[in-house]
């Protein structure tokens, strides 16, 4: 027998050696708290101990923690006497977001030089007088030729028909906001009286299929002010992007589509603009990365021929545009980039994300996940680059599921399951009553269904099994939709109606996660690869700075690597397209890496098909490829209908 | 010329060895640790079992050279049964065809009659599959698999949708379950992790990848099994299961064994046509690794017969 004494209270008690910790907690008066029912999978029985016990390895705990002498009580067993220090819920809480906020996206660093292409320029024209009487236009272009070596200068009809009264307006201060070195000569986009006060704003744009994210941008000094996202308005007209591409063959779909869009980054400005106090023309620049049909659809290009063999877009690098015409609510001279795709089915955000995730420098073999309703993969380093993309759905970003939502305040984001009681333990963004599941949720519940059996490997929601276990009221029971679990009851959701997951959104995420890993898999072959040789995983994507990459293993979306091969990246896209805004050097870049990237076509692949069915399976049907879900199966042999 | 080297493969895999019938009359499928009759390369322990296809009631659909055939034997499914195993059946596959709703919709009571009938009347072991429908299968065959306790039957199709209680109900009475995919590997693999997680063993499952008849998708059918056997053979325990093929449905199906109007005077007289159809779909299944071939007229059954016995001679 060996002492164990517990901290604050001085709870003391006596047990065998080889005891769990919470065991003795529970004997000594004093139990812990037990979400995941005990098996070191929610790291909320996080205790600090002194003493000899036996230490698992875990994920929820950094190597600092663990030499600090943190360890789960649910898996360590009592070796001899020890101190063991129960926290306080809020030093719980600190540990946990701890731990986790290290496995987080790193923080938003410029890490090129601050060279936008859009500049404010400050000038002093000399008066006129009888003996220079020059025209205005020429006086303002010698004044750049001097102090700027700007040679040749486009100016916009609006802007010359203003000329002469702005000129004159602070006698002859003005400050020029100029496009240059896109390739053409200079383009003037704005004269303001006087010398401009306060930031030269622009705005970096993620055109994803389901959600778009606006980033405001000094120009100035090169930092990002803040960000605001939404769901893209599009998704009225269809969830994917074919059926988009189905949607804009229709009589006016083109043109409405390309409004929806518009509307949507509209809205977004209009929100920015208003924190911020400022007026949506005094944005000058908008470089835009999307997968490119929503690029296409963003131009109103007609998008019928990436559907069809053999999936040719009208372009691929796109020309450099004015603001008005595309119908975008910034200065309607503002100058608008689109960054170069790939192929029909790799697009701008995809170039985006390798540069912003470094990808194009890796010395070796790297994985690049960009997850949204299109699952684009690179996969390679500095010599060589190969992508691959796959149609996932958007149920990971909270669409096409019941009870879906974006990851905002009110969304479930971690799930927990009892593996003795089938009782979920959820953890909700922001303090408030939960209103739906985001994808990480989704993720986190799904793998926990699947190990605790309340799903079977096949992805069947196993009501009888459930019902039987739960004693009075079951968590399981047949809907409108077949099946469902319910997550939260109607009385603690601020909607006032159950939250759950039924068949079909299971059958969604099963179909999402497979699309992925298949196209992983069918990529990795064809370069003859095997996904063990996988150095680092970059995952990318706004839906990816969220995900537990554990729980994401357990259900088969990512390849059973360890975990610290992969990094998250955040959202890759936004910030590429952020870097090009700010930096020219990053925006040749994004050119190059673009015009590197070798496409591979999954349509004209028939293994996809194979590896897709494959993947249909949880966590796959090959499950000697995941040996560290298998064993964790195998340990919850007896509890779960899984094992 | 000079001498070529057979090419022999060692595969890491061994197919399981499912154990059939009661002590009566035992009957072992399965055990290859090589491709369909490659003696020279690995062990084939068993030949692969000819079944016959036995229904509950006389199916008045079946073609005419089909029922004339097995005669006044259809009356009655023991009698049938018994007939069967004179020409030389390996095994039994009764199906209770009449628990179809759209058919007698018989019971469980009903069912288990007919299996303790046929049980009592031949030695051979048995198959007994239900209608087809998930909740008749289950209520039918629950009851099959209690009247037939101690002679090890196999009962099916379980599927993706519908496996458990039949499961539990081979797990309860030591029985063998046949599991039945929609021609694919990714499907059949799975099912067979389904079950064996419930508990059964893997020793204890037969898998029915579904096949197709000659000329009417036979290729495609045949490529999934291949590709199951070889997956079986290179050592996946969840592809290893011996296959059973339901040939004789498959092949009377097709106009080519039942069509005797408006068809070329190429396509020859219809009795030679049809029971070469119903031989060669067979033929052709167990060279891509089937180990249950359920047939249907007596004279394919000699035939299939005396073909694997040349093809298991080890010259």
């Amino acid at each position: 027998m060996v002492k164990v004494t517990f901290l604050p209270s001085l709870a003391t008690t006596a047990v065998p050696v080889g005891t769990l910790l919470v065991d003795a907690a529970a004997e000594a008066g004093v139990p812990l708290e037990m979400p995941c029912g005990g098996q070191g999978r929610c790291g909320r029985c996080q205790v600090k101990v002194e003493g000899k016990v036996s230490r698992r390895e875990n994920l929820h705990l950094t190597p600092q923690q663990i030499k600090e002498g943190w360890v789960l009580a649910c898996v360590a067993r009592v070796m001899g006497d020890a101190s063991v220090t129960i926290p306080s819920r809020r030093e719980q809480e600190k540990v946990i977001i701890e731990s986790a906020a290290s496995r987080k996206a790193a923080a938003l660093r410029p890490e090129w030089p601050i060279h936008p292409i859009v500049r404010q320029i400050y000038l002093e024209l000399p008066h006129p007088t009888l003996e220079d009487n020059a025209s205005d236009l020429e006086r303002l272009r010698r004044v750049l030729t001097q102090q700027e070596g700007i040679a040749d200068l486009r100016v916009p009809l609006p802007l010359l028909q203003r000329m002469a009264t702005l000129l004159r307006q602070e006698e002859y201060r003005v400050t020029a906001i100029l496009e240059t070195d896109t390739g053409a000569s200079a383009r003037l986009l704005d004269l303001i009286p006087g010398r401009k006060e306060g930031p030269l704003w622009a705005c970096a744009v993620d055109i994803g299929t389901t959600t778009i994210w606006v980033y405001l941008v000094n120009l100035l000094n090169g930092r990002l002010v803040d960000q605001a996202a939404s769901f893209n308005k599009q998704i009225s007209c269809g969830e994917d992007v074919i059926s988009r591409i189905v949607y804009s063959q229709r009589g006016q779909g083109l043109a409405h589509l390309q409004h929806l869009v518009v509307e949507t980054i509209n809205d977004l400005l209009a929100e920015l603009a208003q924190r911020h106090s400022l007026d949506t023309a005094q944005i000058y620049e908008m470089v835009a990365a999307g997968n490119t049909i929503m690029t296409h659809l963003f131009l109103g290009l007609p998008s019928r021929n990436l559907r069809e063999e053999p999936y040719v877009p009208t372009a691929t690098s796109f020309p450099p545009l004015v603001a008005g015409e595309v119908g975008l609510n910034v200065n309607p001279l503002a100058a608008v980039h689109c960054l170069p795709a790939v192929a029909a089915y790799v697009g701008g955000d995809i170039s985006a994300g390798v540069l912003s995730s470094g990808l194009h420098k890796k010395e070796n073999l790297t994985l690049f996940l960009d997850v949204g309703t299109n699952g684009e993969i690179v996969l390679g380093n500095a010599e060589w680059l190969m992508t691959c993309a796959c149609s996932a759905g958007p149920a990971f970003e909270g669409a096409g599921v019941a009870c879906g939502m974006r990851a905002t305040a009110g969304a479930i984001d971690d799930v927990r399951v009892n593996s003795l009681t089938l009782e979920p333990t959820i953890k909700v963004m922001g303090n408030v009553a939960p209103r739906g599941i985001c994808g990480s949720g989704m993720i986190s519940a799904l793998a926990e269904m699947l190990i605790t059996g309340v799903v079977t490997k096949a992805g069947r929601i196993d009501v009888d099994w459930v019902t039987e276990r739960m004693a009075g009221r079951s968590r399981a029971r047949v809907g409108d939709h077949g099946p469902e679990y319910v997550l939260v009851w109607a009385k603690d959701s601020a909607t006032g109606q159950d939250i759950l997951l039924n068949q079909v959104d299971i059958d969604n995420l099963v179909r999402t996660k497979g699309a992925i890993y298949a196209g992983i898999r069918v990529l990795a072959q064809s370069i003859g690869i095997d996904l063990s040789q996988v150095e680092e995983v970059l995952i990318g994507g706004a839906f990816g700075q969220h995900i537990n990459i554990e729980e994401a293993i357990q259900i088969g979306l990512l390849p059973d690597l360890p975990w610290e091969k992969f990094k998250f990246m955040g959202n890759t896209s936004a910030r590429g397209a952020y870097y090009a805004l700010i930096s020219r050097q990053a925006r040749s870049k994004v050119k190059e890496i673009a015009s590197k990237m070798t496409y591979k076509e999954l349509i004209a692949d028939n293994t996809f098909m194979n590896e897709f069915t494959s993947a249909l399976f949880l966590p796959h049907t090959q499950l000697e490829d995941f040996p560290t879900v298998k064993a964790l199966l195998r340990d919850h042999q007896g509890t779960g209908i899984n094992a | 010329m000079p001498p070529v080297e057979t090419p022999v493969e060692k595969w890491a895999g061994k197919i399981h060895e499912v154990n059939l019938g009661g002590d009566a009359r035992r009957l072992v499928v399965g055990g290859e640790t090589t491709l369909p009759f490659l003696h020279f390369e690995g062990a084939i322990p068993h030949p692969p079992a000819v079944a016959v296809e036995v229904q509950d009631r006389p199916p008045a659909s079946w073609a005419p050279e089909l029922r004339a055939s097995w005669g006044e034997a259809m009356e009655d499914p023991a009698s049938w049964a018994k007939k069967a195993v004179e020409y030389g059946a390996d095994l039994i596959v009764l199906y209770l065809s009449s628990a179809h709703p759209d058919d007698q919709n018989t019971g469980p009571q009903e069912a288990k009659k007919t299996v303790t009938r046929v049980l009592s009347t031949v030695d051979a072991p048995l198959i007994i599959l239900g209608p087809g429908i998930a909740e008749k299968d289950n209520e039918v065959l629950v009851a099959a698999a209690e009247a037939a306790a101690g002679r090890r039957v196999a009962l099916g199709f379980c599927e993706q949708k519908n496996y458990r209680t039949i499961i539990a109900a081979c797990m309860a009475n030591n029985h063998v379950a046949v599991a039945k995919t929609p021609v694919e590997i990714n499907l059949a693999k799975q099912l067979n992790i389904l079950i064996c997680d419930m508990g059964l063993a893997p020793d204890s499952i037969l898998m029915d990848p579904t096949t197709g008849a000659l000329g009417y998708g036979l290729e495609y059918t045949y490529s999934v099994m291949e590709r199951l056997r070889l997956a079986g053979l290179q050592g996946d325990k969840m592809a290893a299961m011996p296959m059973f093929c339901t040939v004789g449905e498959e092949a009377w199906r097709q106009k080519e064994a039942r069509a005797t109007e408006g068809i070329p005077a190429a396509w020859g007289d219809i009795a030679t046509r049809a029971l070469r159809w119903e031989e060669l779909t067979a033929m052709t299944l167990l060279l891509a690794g089937a180990d249950v071939v359920v047939l249907r007229h007596p004279q394919v059954v000699q035939r299939i017969k005396a073909t694997i016995q040349k093809l298991m001679t080890k010259e």
